[in-house]
């Protein structure tokens, strides 16, 4: 005899494996075409080579050793950002991965030639890989 | 009482080798590029949580196995992302304890494929999905920057998407959990608690004495 457990089983089973295909589907159909060494910040594109070249790099240091990149608050001064210490950050992966700093984490961030940002006093949540954009907001 | 001694110790080994499983194993599929979370959820901890909870038949037994690996995952030696990872396994053993409670399943009365199968990817999915989705909530709130709504929202069909690996893994592993569960492997006390306690100790003093030669 067939128990109301024995018939939900399999549907919920059938439920979540829609959920994560049409997951998948969607997340093909949307993801974004990187320019392969750029970066928008603040709305505008800049090649990281260009950066490198006006911004300052700097060295934090972090639980995997010392790591080199431009310094986060200096390349949003460099973006032209009026009040850097009024806004919050959106750092955007080229997969949607995306966390929101304050002004006082970008003072401890960096970017590297990579594209990949990391924080001082951060977890590694925070370490960003494949950014494509920063938002200023 | 000797029931309740024999959970203690089942909580502190299983929860113990999970813990150490996911700072050896874990760390080191993901040196290799692998999905790590993606396997240790549908491996690891889906072998612990259903083996502990078929063997024992007790609730609660896997919050405090989560809440034993998560601790341990936080004495990581290698790399990695040690809050994340240990909010998602004590995540994940919370969000079993509730499946659990809800859909249960007395294996011995029902030897049906389909419903282990399907039992496997759904719980193994929730695990996954759930897990991701606390510590992209509660790790910003532990570090103290905040959590933003919109940062998940953005990464919420990427979540679904990624737990479609580890829920193929539950569906196809949980059928052999089920029959290892059934072996009537009968350890006598004398046994049973000095090599709990040995294994424990061994899986701690590993991760914990490596965590401080690195550190």
């Amino acid at each position: 005899m067939s128990t109301g457990k024995e018939k939900i089983i399999p549907i919920l089973a059938i439920t979540v494996l829609l959920i994560g295909s049409f997951s998948t589907f969607y997340v093909h159909a949307n993801k974004t075409v990187a320019e392969k060494d750029t970066i928008t910040i603040n709305n505008q594109k800049f090649t990281i080579q260009e950066l490198f070249e006006s911004v300052e790099v700097k060295t934090i240091g972090l639980d995997e050793g010392d790591i080199s990149g431009l310094a986060l608050d200096k390349l949003i001064i460099f973006s032209n950002v009026n009040c850097p210490s009024c806004h919050k950050y959106t750092i955007i992966a080229e997969d949607s991965y995306q966390k929101t700093v304050g002004w006082e984490d970008m003072k401890k961030g960096i970017i590297t030639e990579f594209k990949r940002t990391y924080f001082e006093e951060r977890a590694h949540a925070f370490w960003i890989y494949n950014v494509v954009e920063i938002e200023v907001i | 009482m000797k029931d309740k001694k024999r959970l203690v110790a089942g909580i502190l080994i299983f929860g113990s080798l999970w813990g150490f499983s996911e700072v050896i194993i874990g760390s080191t599929l993901s040196d290799f590029g692998l999905p790590s979370g993606a396997l240790m959820t549908g491996f690891f901890a889906m072998f612990f949580l259903l083996i502990s909870r078929l063997t024992f038949r007790q609730s609660g037994m896997q919050l405090g196995m989560g809440l034993i690996a998560g601790t341990l995952r936080m004495f990581n030696p290698l790399m990695g992302c040690h809050i994340c990872s240990a909010i998602a396994i004590m995540a994940e053993a919370m969000v079993f304890e509730i499946i659990w409670r809800y859909l249960s399943f007395d294996f011995e009365k029902h030897k049906n494929l389909t419903i282990q199968v399907s039992l496997g990817i759904f719980i193994v999915y929730s695990l996954y999905v759930s897990g991701y989705i606390i510590t992209q909530i509660l790790t910003p709130v532990v570090d103290g920057t905040g959590f933003y709504l919109g940062n998940l929202i953005a990464i919420l069909p990427k979540i679904l998407s990624n737990g479609l690996l580890p829920a193929f893994i539950g569906g196809a592993i949980t059928p052999a959990i089920v029959i290892l569960s059934k072996i009537n492997l009968t350890i006598k006390d004398r046994i049973y608690y000095p090599t709990t306690l040995f294994t424990s100790a061994f899986c701690w003093i590993a991760v914990v004495g490596s965590w401080l030669m690195v550190g």
